[in-house]
């Protein structure tokens, strides 16, 4: 339960809820002018679980069955809210700000 | 199920409000009773050595009381703590040493983080009322929340949304899903661990009725408390405590916590060893009991039954005392978001019932929102007021650490008055400024009348960031009013859809 494990917890579920906030119509349209194909939704859709799942993972593996699960859960929480702070009122950094978590993810990681 | 959300929620929003903030500081209790120190430095004292050193005070103050209390110094309170008890029946009575020489401290009185700590689950009032009161709050609170579930029929398609453009009415709805929703598992955590917390004093029938007047025995076989031996009469020699502890520390790896002698000076004296809480989820500590004289082990605890293995480990999750550093902030943001919820659900509902332009307010329209105005901003100017005390208050003064409580429900009340008699959108912006003033006051305050500056930078920072957050709600608050007004239509059409 060392900061790094926590913070490898923060960036993945931010990137996966990113993904899943902006498979949705109207956050899509915030950002990309426009919603997004059948198609693409989807791909964002199972990019989002898929992130959520790694999180769920990573939590496990670096905190344990004891404290894996609270701090999945506490991670998924702030993320989320990052995530509505951003779409609310600086929508343009969603993209780049979760893209830019992946590599946080993986210095996290190494020093977890 | 909307009407059960809306009133379950607005009748112990209030008393919710009041738990959820002071419980979300009380995740940084030893931080703020640092805090409210300022003259004590960590000390390095062997613990067995402070252990015998609150003994030799006892000795002297209390020979004739049927139980010693030692905390030995930690590192948020480098003191020792002795308590004892003249009688069951007596109230408690306690005394603070300096660590290094066992005499009576010199260091301002004062509750420190414990203060907020009681008042989380007892409001400061009787005990046992306090208790009832706040588990009484919780059981309705989980109606609320539960009825709150099903009434947002749109929990997955709004999860992300906070619509700031439109109506006051739609942004204060908004505010309070999000808040509600995001952090979730931690409301439905936080309130039913609280309530099992609370078990033993909303259920006390159970224990009473199968241990018929004898509830000690209860824990002692559930195995959260040794055995109390009676005294004898006779007088005995007891062992010094120091090597005693040696022994014990030897067979635990967590550090010593507390040491409690039963019956000192009797031939049938015990002495427990209590230690901290080994790092896992459940909150138990682990203990082991002597023969004072003899120095014999007579009992070892620590492992529990399942079922007292199930109720710690919903007390340790609940205080969170397993969370390090990080983990420990997203508990605190869970707890900041909890009270947000309760918050703009109750700014919602006076917004959603804002009388036509022309029209006087009821009165109980005006009381609710005298009542927000006095919770909502009250709260934390009288936080900030009990801060504040903490340093301007004479060290010296009598009674000085029920003086900080007292400035804490003096300036509360204050506020709530003011609120009360002045229900406006304006009263808003200006105890809001107010709050957010003496919060922003405290780190200035606290460099100037101690020697200590600014070395507290963790809780500096979290003064400045709370003086920030209240100013700008309070901006918020009086300008979301506003624009309630001018669009009445709106607001009636968004609450038919609320």
């Amino acid at each position: 339960m060392t900061p790094s494990s926590v913070l490898l917890n923060l960036a993945l579920s931010f990137a996966g809820l990113s993904a899943l906030c902006l498979a949705m119509d109207r956050h899509h349209r915030a950002i990309f002018h426009g919603a997004p194909s059948r198609k693409r939704a989807r791909a964002l859709r199972w990019t989002g679980w898929c992130g959520i799942a790694v999180s769920f993972a990573a939590a496990i593996i670096t905190a344990d069955w004891n404290f894996g699960p609270v701090q999945w859960l506490g991670s998924l929480t702030g993320a989320a809210l990052l995530v509505v702070g951003l779409v609310s009122y600086r929508p343009g950094w969603v993209r780049p700000a979760a893209v830019l978590a992946l590599p946080l993810a993986a210095v996290a990681a190494f020093l977890a | 199920m909307a009407w059960l959300h809306t009133w379950a929620g607005l009748v112990t929003g209030w008393v919710m409000f009041c738990v959820f903030v002071t419980g979300t500081a009380t995740y940084y209790r030893t931080d703020i009773s640092q805090w409210m120190r300022p003259e004590l430095r960590a000390a390095a004292v062997e613990p067995g050595l402070a252990a015998e050193r609150g003994a030799a005070y006892l000795k002297v103050h209390a020979p004739k009381a049927v139980s010693w209390f030692v905390s030995v110094p930690q590192e948020d309170r480098p003191l020792i703590g002795v308590y004892w008890l003249d009688s069951f029946e007596a109230p408690i009575q306690q005394a603070m040493l300096d660590a290094e020489t066992g005499a009576p401290t010199t260091v301002r009185a004062t509750h420190g983080g414990d203060f907020l700590y009681r008042f989380h689950y007892e409001l400061q009032i009787m005990p046992v009322l306090g208790r009832w009161i706040v588990g009484a709050s919780a059981l309705i609170l989980l109606v609320a929340l539960v009825s709150g579930i099903v009434t947002h029929r749109r929990i997955f398609s709004d999860f992300f949304t906070f619509r700031r453009d439109r109506s006051a009415q739609r942004g204060w709805l908004d505010a309070h899903n999000v808040t509600g929703v995001l952090a979730l598992p931690f409301h439905l955590m936080i309130t039913y661990t609280g309530i099992v917390t609370l078990a033993f004093t909303l259920m006390p029938w159970g224990v009473a009725s199968a241990y018929r007047g004898d509830e000690l025995r209860f824990f002692v076989e559930a195995g959260q408390s040794p055995a109390w031996q009676a005294a004898t009469g006779r007088p005995a020699e007891a062992l010094p405590l120091a090597p005693l502890m040696g022994r014990a520390q030897a067979e635990v790896s967590e550090p010593l916590e507390m040491v409690i002698v039963n019956n000192p000076g009797d031939a049938a004296s015990t002495v427990v060893a209590v230690f901290e809480e080994p790092k896992g989820l459940a909150h138990r500590h682990p203990q082991i009991v002597f023969d004072a004289v003899s120095g014999a082990v007579i009992n070892r605890l620590g492992t529990l039954k399942p079922a007292a293995h199930v109720f710690t480990s919903f007390l340790g999750l609940h205080e969170a005392h397993f969370a390090g550093p990080a983990l420990r902030v997203l508990f605190f943001l869970c707890g900041v978001m909890g009270s947000a919820t309760i918050a703009t659900g109750h700014v919602l509902w006076s917004v959603a019932r804002a009388p036509k332009p022309g029209t006087a307010a009821g009165f109980g329209l005006r009381l609710v929102r005298g009542l927000n105005l006095g919770t909502i901003l009250g709260l934390p100017i009288g936080i900030a007021a009990f801060f504040l005390a903490n340093r301007l208050l004479p060290v010296a003064l009598d009674q000085r650490a029920t003086w900080e409580g007292g400035v804490f429900f003096a300036a509360w009340g204050g506020a709530a008055i003011l609120g009360l008699l002045r229900p406006h959108d304006r009263t808003w912006r200006e105890m809001g400024t107010a709050a957010a003033l003496l919060f922003l006051a405290i780190p200035l305050v606290s460099a100037v009348t101690t020697d200590r500056g600014f070395d507290f930078v963790g809780f500096d920072a979290a003064m400045i960031a709370i003086g920030f957050a209240l100013a700008w709600g309070a901006r918020k608050v009086s300008r979301y009013r506003g624009s309630a007004r001018a669009r009445p239509a709106a607001a009636s059409k968004s609450l038919a859809r609320a």
